[in-house]
């Protein structure tokens, strides 16, 4: 006899969402699906008609989680659609930024898992080192981005500003510091991953990964031609849940992808391992890899360089991509700028591509596991939906006039 | 209380010929500054450093001596050097910054590192705020145009402007030429006629020229980091200090001239405040205690 277990809303993630799995007799799971109940999203017509150099501005308020992803595909979007080459050294501000960020995030998300994988007698151990961590890569988008939620200095055509000397020495002395600490961490995350002792094969699925670039992003390797986009109804085989999912399905060769930290270890690496471990691991070997990267960069940033190309903000309508490797996975902005204002703006965040993977990455195991699987993904639900609530007593929302904006 | 809370009140001066030579009075914020820099006290200054236009300050990131130094001497026009504070922490990475407030902006100051809204991780950066002692200030066209006037010299051959003796003096290469401080009035900033604080009552050690001989400046130590980096500037021999006058020309004129600008102030902020007219301080009858307290 199959029965259905609902989570909702699923716990430890960022945003809204509900897992519903059917299971078997014995509690085993043959059909998941999860799908975000955040409703509504209107950033990109709230950009719309208006200046280029708001789109970052308010894109980056999509959520406080990963800011700096957005902004910075918000800006590689327009940079693309107004034909601007920034300069090196801006390049590189901009990498530093979503490196030290990317570090952040993960460290963040391993603070989620802790009460799964860390043992108590551990817990003030890992929290400490996840905060030890946090505060200087933080520091890196503080000085770097000049606000270490909503940078404030990453624009169209480069950066606000480069920085001072004395801020390079000291960020790179700091971050040399750090490593140390860091390489601990990722063994002891690792470590105790192995040791909660998983079922094998849990979360492995056959979805194909899709990334961009190692660690940025670039929007060369991905083709507009190959995506496609469908609405919840058609994906989902229960109605119900069809009609209440919040979040269209995006696909790339017509079908559901898989991105982020393992994603991109196995489309540029030769990291083979699948599934909720996997990821996990994934995720804290590229903490490594973006310390390392931070610190490659600030050895080589020429603080007296110029960091703002010069550039016209007429455009000429040409659909700009900007895609950015975010801690979560590819997240990639489209935007068209004419007559000095912004025609057209899209948004393709990285959990929404995930979204259609997850639910099947439960199915073959004991429910129990099913959070397991999805918190392996990381999933972070605000970007997809933003609603204003009017009264917080009867939680009444604006819907329609959101919509409509 | 009209000098607000302080541990120690002294005249003195800078030791350093070239500091003398350049400074408004004794000195001392350039001094103190210098000092701190280069015990590490501090990494770096915001300051009232010099920009395009003579006489019109440019708040500015001090990383050196030279640079504290270049923005030596006191310019009577604002210089919002809290609005530089967040690229000395954010662009110029420092982690113990200095600053040179006047009272206004020391209430901004600790203001914000009270509620840190809009600047993380700033208020467990300051190291050092040197308070400056203010009747009022004037916008830079206001000073231009008074000065023109009242002393009817180009402003651009001005050499050095300075307040004393009840008359505000003018100094030009080959001449000097004063005319009495009330009539200035009427260029002020409308901010001054509402503020209670002439000493810089919050700063960590707060100096300026009242109550103070020519050449001399009155110090006033107020918390325990303004204490020590004082006294440790006096102890190198970089700082020179003689008891302050007790009498008309010193402590008793400080007092006068606090207690009479915080009266002046308390009244208009009572006028406004019974129009309804908003006001960032309370009116004498809702205060408890001192009526003349700066809140």
């Amino acid at each position: 006899m199959s029965e259905r277990v609902v989570i909702s809303p699923t716990s430890r993630q960022e945003g809204h969402a509900e897992l519903v799995m059917d299971v078997d007799d014995e509690g085993i799971v043959t059909k998941g699906r999860y799908f975000s109940i955040t409703p509504v999203r209107g950033l990109e017509r709230m950009v719309t008609g208006k200046a280029p150099e708001f789109a970052p501005v308010m894109t980056q308020r999509i959520c406080g989680v990963c800011p700096i992803p957005h902004t910075l595909a918000s800006v590689e979007a327009m940079d693309d659609s107004l034909g601007i080459e920034i300069p090196k050294a801006a390049r590189q501000l901009r990498e530093l930024t979503l490196a030290a960020h990317t570090i952040n995030s993960h460290a963040i998300h391993q603070f989620l898992i802790a009460p799964d994988v860390v043992p108590e007698e551990l817990m003030v151990t890992a929290i400490n080192s996840v905060s030890e961590i946090r505060k200087t890569v933080q520091m890196v988008v503080d000085i770097v981005a000049g606000e270490g939620i909503h940078p404030s200095d990453v624009r169209i055509g480069g950066m606000a500003r480069n920085i001072s000397e004395i801020a390079r020495k000291r960020l790179y002395a700091r971050c040399k510091q750090l490593k140390p600490k860091l390489d601990d961490h990722v063994e002891l995350i690792i470590g105790l991953v192995a040791d909660k002792g998983l079922p094998e094969g849990l979360g492995v699925t056959n979805a194909p990964t899709l990334a961009t670039d190692v660690l940025y992003g670039d929007r060369e390797n991905f083709d507009l031609d190959r995506f496609t986009e469908i609405m919840p109804e058609s994906w989902y085989d229960d109605p119900e849940i069809g009609k209440r999912a919040c979040s269209t399905i995006p696909l790339y060769d017509g079908r559901n992808v898989e991105v982020g930290p393992r994603a991109r270890l196995a489309t540029f690496g030769d990291f083979k391992d699948r599934g909720v471990v996997a990821q996990h691991v994934a995720r804290a070997v590229e903490m490594k890899m973006a310390l390392s990267k931070i610190i490659d960069l600030l050895a080589e940033l020429d603080t007296s360089a110029p960091v703002m190309a010069d550039f016209e903000i007429n455009g000429t309508g040409k659909l700009g991509i900007g895609a950015i490797e975010g801690p979560r996975g590819m997240d990639v902005h489209m935007a068209q700028v004419e007559n000095s204002k912004t025609q057209f703006y899209s948004c393709l965040v990285p959990t929404t591509w995930n979204i259609p993977t997850m639910g099947p990455a439960t199915e073959g195991f004991h429910h129990e596991f099913g959070p397991h699987v999805i918190r392996a993904y990381d999933p972070c639900l605000s970007c997809a939906t933003h609603v204003i609530v009017i009264d917080d007593e009867d939680r009444s929302i604006l819907k329609d006039e959101m919509i409509r904006i | 209380m009209v000098l607000g809370t302080y541990k120690q009140i002294t005249l003195a001066r800078s030791t350093d010929k070239q500091i003398q030579k350049i400074s408004q009075d004794g000195g001392i914020a350039s001094a103190l500054l210098c000092f701190a820099l280069d015990e590490k006290i501090i990494d770096g200054a915001v300051v009232a450093g010099p920009s395009e236009k003579m006489w019109k300050p440019m708040p500015t990131v001090a990383l050196t001596s030279d640079d504290i130094l270049a923005a030596a001497g006191t310019k009577y026009t604002l210089s919002p050097n809290l609005w530089m504070l967040k690229e000395a922490v954010r662009q110029y990475g420092l982690e113990k910054v200095g600053i040179v407030t006047i009272p206004c902006q020391t209430m901004g100051l600790r203001k914000m590192q009270s509620y840190p809204i809009g600047v993380r991780f700033m208020a467990d950066k300051i190291a050092l705020d040197i308070g400056i002692f203010c009747t009022e200030n004037f916008s830079f066209e206001s000073l231009k145009t008074f000065i023109q006037a009242k002393a009817g010299v180009d402003f651009d051959l001005v050499e050095k402007m300075d307040i004393g003796k009840g008359k505000f003096w003018v100094h030009t290469a080959d001449d000097v030429i004063s005319f009495p401080i009330k009539e200035t009035h009427g260029y002020e900033q409308n901010g001054c006629k509402v503020c209670l604080d002439l000493v810089s009552e919050l700063s960590d050690v707060s100096t300026g020229s009242i109550g103070a001989p020519d050449d001399w400046s009155a110090v006033m130590t107020r918390t325990d980091s303004g204490e020590t980096i004082f006294s440790k500037a006096v102890d190198a021999g970089l700082i020179e200090t003689k008891p302050m006058d007790e009498g008309k020309f010193g402590l008793e004129m400080l007092t006068k001239l606090a207690t009479s600008k915080k009266e002046k102030a308390m009244k208009v902020i009572d006028d406004r405040k019974a129009m309804g007219l908003p006001v960032p301080f309370k009116a004498s009858n809702e205060k408890e205690g001192d009526p003349l307290a700066n809140v």
